[in-house]
């Protein structure tokens, strides 16, 4: 127990996992109270499923800000993905070709962002931002205000089965966290996300070739992008007009909220997860609760301000050394 | 033919070639575009976007770097504010002035968050785009408020000679004071300063984070001061009155020529990217082209901005 508590004091991202945690716990019991429906095996699935999108995304976007980037723009990314993936569908290609396709597709207009934000030194925010636009631009003029709809299901069982009792939505999210674990965590190129995050000009003078790794934290979002977009038409079996709208907000908040600084150099996954099991789960209990679904975004924006807000506070007693780009320029 | 070598009278040449560009393509688009009423009708759509424009510039002019993402929705919820309190019968100046603090209010805040806490200008932002665009989405479960009385109108609706009155009695003279603030007073260098050495600044005495609060409060102010004008121009107040207008801002602030990083920029290159914009805008939609065009538009505009002031920064030898 000492050691526990010698660990989360030492690590600000392990702290944050673990009040996540309680909080979740916490906010969860009181979901359960307020509502019969909330702690039951068949909602709880149901949270798990709602939340793999997210999840997917949130773990690439969590790499991306440990590198002290970011992609405002990725819900763009996951709709046009997921309108090569309807039409690929429509031409009666098969699965086999589908899902190499719809990566294929997530992570070259990643590789574009991150051609932007690396070689051509663009600040992510507005790279992203700019991409984001003509992305949705392309969604609207390819599928001109109407829906995709009536594709084969055939890998809806990636996130509505389950594999001895285990939800497959579950596995899913734990095997791409453990594929995002080991690129952060297992190889040399995680320590070249943080260092890259924690100083650019030191990293580059150590060596470490930067712009690649650039380019390959944002083909890797892309290409998350395009399985979540792959997952999203398994599950829902059509392409909405506002698909992705609000996922890079979400997961933005989801990976702040899970202990990473968005100054760059500090993330994890767990925290990560963890916001975003928080996440769809307030959403969830809201609605289960009885309060209109319009509030979500007042309840999630206020919980990103209070976070920061304590790391503010904490932060003030009055040195700040401030970087002089922030999360903003690299 | 040789450029001049100052950043900021190159970027104007180059906004109007832009724009003389953007007349001739909308012109060639539609045959609608090249005629007398044309010109009121773009003049109607410049002031929202140029008073949410200007405040952007300023806020990224002092650097941090700042940026504000929420004045789209302070934008929306404003309008809301205004539009409930005059339908509730209080008096139009009042109701005004009250929409008027609120804007304020809700930019201290983000001022608060981003120059006191020393919380990223753009978690602290988008954070509070949250809130504010969730509340006004919220409190009024979506639905419009309308029934403001027609007697507010003139601001947005009328016109002295062909040109609307908001240009005329809000945009024009925001725009004088904001440019002679920014050019002729100590305040004006003051947050220059700030944007090109947080640090140097310090020293010299200038109170930078009272600076960025100030200019945070402003940016709400003037989102508060272009809801009345959308108000008095539709007489009712949508709760999503302001979404877009927080990219479209940024968009105008760097393609005229406010560096992200700040310490660079001004008000008359706002105002022409503003120009250019909203000619690019009306002329596709006088053609009828889908509305996905001009988010394209918009978006390619802004990528080039952006690479035109990499361009310009690096080759002026400004910064690295």
């Amino acid at each position: 127990m000492r050691s526990l508590l010698d660990h989360l004091s030492r690590s600000p991202v392990a702290a944050r996992a673990a009040t996540l945690a309680v909080a979740i716990a916490v906010v969860g019991g009181g979901f359960g109270l307020a509502s019969p429906y909330f702690l039951t095996a068949n909602n709880l699935v149901q949270i798990l499923r709602v939340s793999v999108d997210l999840a997917v995304v949130s773990a690439g976007m969590t790499m991306l800000v440990v590198m002290g980037g970011i992609d405002v723009g990725v819900g763009g990314i996951l709709a046009v993905s997921a309108i090569v993936i309807g039409r690929a569908y429509q031409a009666g290609l098969p699965d086999l070709l589908v899902v190499p396709i719809g990566l294929g597709a997530g992570a070259l207009l990643g590789a574009l962002n991150g051609t932007l934000c690396g070689r051509l030194r663009v600040p992510p925010i507005i790279a992203t931002l700019g991409t984001m636009y003509v992305w949705l631009a392309v969604m609207f003029l390819v599928i001109g205000g109407s829906w995709i709809t009536g594709l084969p299901g055939t890998l809806a069982p990636l996130v509505n089965g389950s594999l001895f009792g285990v939800p497959s939505a579950l596995l899913v999210i734990l095997g791409v966290y453990a594929a995002c674990g080991l690129l952060l965590n297992g190889i040399p190129l995680g320590r070249h996300l943080r260092a890259i995050g924690c100083d650019e000009q030191a990293a580059r003078l150590a060596g470490i070739p930067v712009e690649r790794v650039k380019l390959f934290a944002y083909a890797w979002l892309g290409l998350l992008a395009g399985f979540a977009a792959l997952l999203y038409v398994a599950r829902l079996r059509n392409v909405e007009i506002n698909i992705g709208t609000t996922i890079a907000l979400e997961a933005i908040a989801a990976t702040v909220l899970g202990g990473a600084s968005i100054r760059g150099g500090v993330g994890g996954l767990t925290g990560t997860l963890l916001g975003v099991l928080f996440i769809k789960m307030v959403q969830n209990g809201l609605v289960l609760v009885g309060v209109s679904s319009l509030w979500e975004r007042v309840v999630i924006g206020g919980l990103l301000l209070l976070v920061l807000a304590a790391e503010g506070v904490g932060r003030l007693p009055f040195r700040r050394p401030r970087p002089a780009l922030g999360g903003l320029a690299r | 033919m040789t450029l001049p070598r100052d950043p900021v009278a190159l970027r104007v040449l180059v906004l109007l070639a832009l724009e003389a560009a953007a007349l001739v393509a909308a012109s060639l688009l539609s045959p609608f575009f090249l005629q007398a009423s044309t010109l009121p009708y773009l003049l109607q759509y410049v002031p929202v976007l140029g008073l949410l424009g200007m405040g952007q510039s300023l806020v990224m002019l002092a650097g941090g770097p700042g940026i504000d993402l929420s004045a789209g929705a302070i934008l929306s919820l404003t309008g809301l504010a205004v539009a409930a309190l005059a339908t509730a019968g209080a008096g139009l100046p009042a109701a005004c002035l009250l929409g008027l603090a609120l804007g304020a209010a809700l930019g201290a805040l983000n001022g608060l968050l981003v120059a006191v806490l020393a919380i990223p200008s753009l978690m602290a932002t988008l954070a509070t785009l949250f809130v504010y665009g969730g509340l006004a989405l919220a409190v009024t479960g979506g639905v419009p408020v309308t029934g403001v009385p027609a007697g507010f109108g003139w601001l947005g609706q009328g016109a002295v000679a062909g040109v609307p009155n908001s240009v005329l009695f809000v945009l024009a003279p925001v725009a004088a004071a904001l440019h002679v603030m920014r050019t002729r007073t100590a305040l004006g260098s003051h947050i220059v300063a700030c944007g090109n050495d947080e640090a140097a600044a310090r020293l010299l005495g200038i109170r930078v984070v009272a600076v960025r609060l100030g200019l945070y409060t402003l940016s709400g102010a003037l989102a508060a001061l272009g809801s009345l004008v959308l108000l008095s121009w539709f007489l009712a107040a949508r709760p999503d009155a302001g979404a877009g207008f927080e990219l479209l801002a940024v968009t105008v602030a760097v393609l005229g020529g406010t560096s992200i990083l700040g310490g660079q920029g001004g008000i008359p290159g706002t105002l022409l990217a503003v120009l250019v914009v909203t000619t690019l805008q009306v002329g596709l939609q006088l053609a009828n082209i889908s509305p996905a065009w001009q988010l394209g538009a918009v978006g390619t505009l802004l990528l080039l901005g952006v690479g035109l002031n990499l361009r310009l920064e690096r080759g002026g030898g400004g910064r690295g």
